[in-house]
């Protein structure tokens, strides 16, 4: 494969907003989390975490667009989580918080996953078409910055998921932290 | 979520009227109620997508798995009536390249 100047200067913009946005993140306030939930780990509880979604959404009138690829990634990080990380055992149970600030949506899903390591999610070749393995690949597809950071002393992953506002600069993109 | 079925026997067609969410939570009545229908030979199945709201990968992958075995038992898939923001899932993944969407 050839790289032309162009996409090394496209990745290198990347890599520099993810930068920034991981700093947006960092600097945000107490205040801003919005909501905070400790959710059973049941496939019955994804059409809930949706209503709240939505409605979290509203409250801060973004539009159906935003509404969607949030509502989306954060259904298909908790499909995950149920699935993968809990084998559909729904004694377990994770947190899910919403931050926001002007310029930025943030979720983050925090998890039990002692055996998770993100560098081994693998990409799928979607002109191979198969049943699964798309979840993380529409997450990174939809939102403009994912990053996971895991613990492995305690075995606590925490995704987080932002999408950013008011900005022509949504990126999206396979890119992770 | 919700599955009604019209069956028209001299057309050889089956349609589903898909209604509500569809994500890893309806998956098991949703793939009951299509795979248990699958005849042998040359039918054309089509999926009513028009009251479905939500749709994710799990529901995608089903969509994939079903077309296979429909496609294996010679016969022929068809997805109608999808919304904007579903097709965007289909979109993202292109597998609106893979399905026949009318």
């Amino acid at each position: 494969m050839v790289f032309s100047s162009s996409d090394f200067a496209v990745s290198e913009r990347k890599v520099c907003l993810h930068n920034d946005i991981q700093m947006l993140i960092n600097q945000m306030p107490a205040t801003s989390t919005q909501m905070k939930m400790h959710v059973r780990g049941s496939s019955e509880t994804l059409a809930l975490i949706r209503r709240v979604i939505v409605a979290c959404v509203q409250h801060l009138n973004l539009g159906p667009s935003l509404l969607n690829d949030i509502k989306l990634a954060t259904t298909e990080a908790c499909t995950n989580v149920i699935k993968h990380a809990y084998k559909f055992n729904d004694a377990m149970s994770f947190d899910l918080e919403i931050k926001t600030s002007e310029a930025v949506f943030v979720v983050e899903v925090f998890y039990e996953d002692p055996d998770f390591v993100p560098e081994k999610i693998p990409v799928p070749n979607l002109k191979e078409i198969k049943e699964g393995g798309l979840g993380v690949f529409i997450i990174r597809s939809i939102m403009d910055h994912v990053n996971y950071i895991t613990d492995p002393r305690s075995g606590r992953v925490r995704l987080q998921m932002v999408k950013l506002l008011n900005s022509k600069e949504s990126i999206g993109g396979q890119s992770e932290d | 979520m919700k599955i009604d079925s019209q069956i028209d026997k001299e057309k050889k067609i089956k349609v589903f009227h898909v209604e509500g969410e569809v994500d890893i939570h309806h998956l098991k009545n949703l793939k009951a109620e299509i795979m248990d229908s699958i005849e042998s030979n040359g039918w054309t199945y089509e999926i009513n997508m028009e009251k479905v709201t939500y749709l994710d990968s799990s529901g995608l992958g089903l969509l994939v798995y079903i077309k296979k075995e429909i496609t294996r038992h010679n016969g022929k898939l068809r997805i109608l009536n999808v919304s904007e923001q579903v097709l965007n899932v289909f979109k993202v993944t292109k597998l609106d390249e893979f399905f026949e969407i009318a």
